[in-house]
């Protein structure tokens, strides 16, 4: 079963439907509220094979605005924004499930609409030679690279929606 | 036989005799003979290592992580509540008001503490600052690094937050933390070599117990853990190395 739709948190919050890698969809709603990253703070999950969320810290639970029993057992793409284009999803997880650390620039959607940016690191949780699960430990980003990664992004989800 | 207990060389002086409790408690309460080893550089302790002569360590974090996965070292223990966090000050006059005020080509002091020098250099990228734009200042001592911030012969300089809020509160007063890491999942760890894992059982359950009695608590106080040990899985331990391995690059 997919995530619920969000409700809207005010009627200026943009709706997107998202459609993700397992199959379902649902309706997210995003706002211009950015909220700022948690200085000093790292923000640290984990998931199985699958992307389910299987271990989150402090920070993770504070800055995605979900309770903690909302996000385990949860899919990682619940903080999925509609900014983000799909490649870069694409991206990590083909890196990941090589064994690879996957580095990247991320906005994140939070359970009221409103978003945070992280340099996100990735890696296989690799136990007896087999990938078990994957580790994200999400940084304070620089605001340059955050304004690159956000042009980029905001090209590629153009090319996304162009009829191929 | 009498094994070697190493202690990382990243502890606070005033720790010293605290460390030398703890290794003859544990030695009265388990019945092994244990021989304290207290390098006083991280070339030191790679020397014992190389030798083979460190059979349980308490390590630091990025230590361990190649002990565990290259050496085979078994974790088996960790401190409660202490994590290992790192504090950025500067001097308390200096017009640096947070980490992005700094810019590339500042001289920051730091030590041969490479823990220390990672997750800093890690609470730098906000600024655009990386390991290469920054003049590094190799001090001996964390109270050097303050006395260079103090004097401003370097923009910033690096501590290990213990070892920062143990300054004195004179030398305190002139510097001004810009950032302090909250990361909490990472700290030193307690390992056992290999050809020591039969002797775990009963190490584990002296460290432990410490913190059940009054005796024991006093080494806990020197040792300014308080909370005493917990056990530390293999799984714990192998999440803490991936936790760090995202923190390499």
């Amino acid at each position: 079963m997919g995530l619920p739709d969000m409700i809207s948190p005010s009627p200026q919050a943009r709706p997107a439907r998202l459609t993700y890698t397992d199959g379902t969809a649902r309706t997210v709603f995003c706002t211009a509220v950015e909220m700022p990253f948690p200085e000093g703070s790292l923000i640290v999950s984990r998931t199985d094979l699958q992307g389910v969320i299987t271990h989150a810290n402090q920070a993770f639970v504070e800055m995605s605005g979900y309770e903690r029993e909302a996000l385990i057992g949860a899919p990682q793409h619940i903080l999925r924004h509609p900014d983000m284009p799909k490649a870069a999803f694409k991206d990590l997880w083909d890196t990941v499930s090589q064994g690879k650390k996957w580095h990247g620039y991320v906005k994140n959607l939070r359970k009221d609409g409103s978003y945070y940016w992280v340099y996100a690191s990735v890696v296989p949780n690799v136990r007896g030679g087999v990938i078990t699960g994957y580790t994200s430990v999400r940084r304070k980003p620089s605001r340059t690279r955050v304004a690159e990664a956000a042009a980029l992004y905001e090209k590629c989800i153009l090319q996304e929606a162009a009829p191929s | 036989m009498t094994l070697n207990f190493l202690i990382a060389p990243d502890f606070s002086p005033e720790r010293f005799a605290g460390w030398h409790m703890l290794n003859t408690a544990l030695q009265k309460r388990s019945g092994i003979q244990l021989h304290l080893l207290t390098p006083t550089s991280a070339a030191e302790q790679a020397a014992f290592l190389a030798e083979g002569k460190a059979d349980i360590v308490y390590a630091n974090p990025f230590d361990a992580a190649d002990m565990v996965r290259a050496l085979g070292y078994l974790p088996f223990a960790r401190p409660v509540n202490r994590s290992d966090e790192m504090v950025i000050a500067c001097a308390a006059a200096s017009p640096v008001q947070k980490v992005e005020d700094l810019k590339s080509g500042c001289r920051i002091a730091v030590t041969d503490n490479k823990d220390i020098k990672l997750i800093g250099q890690r609470l730098l990228e906000p600024a655009d600052i990386g390991p290469a734009d920054i003049q590094w200042v190799i001090v001996d001592s964390y109270q050097a690094a303050a006395r260079m911030a103090i004097k401003r012969d370097v923009d910033a300089a690096f501590f290990l937050a213990d070892s920062f809020a143990s300054l004195s509160r004179m030398t305190r007063s002139q510097i001004r933390p810009l950032v302090e890491s909250a990361i909490h999942d990472i700290s030193h760890v307690v390992l056992a070599h290999p050809h020591s894992a039969q002797h775990l059982p009963a190490l584990g359950a002296a460290l432990l117990a410490l913190h059940g009695d009054e005796f024991g608590q006093s080494v806990l106080d020197a040792l300014g853990m308080a909370d005493g040990f917990e056990p530390l899985s293999q799984e714990d331990a192998e999440f803490m190395i991936d936790l760090m391995d995202t923190l390499l690059d």
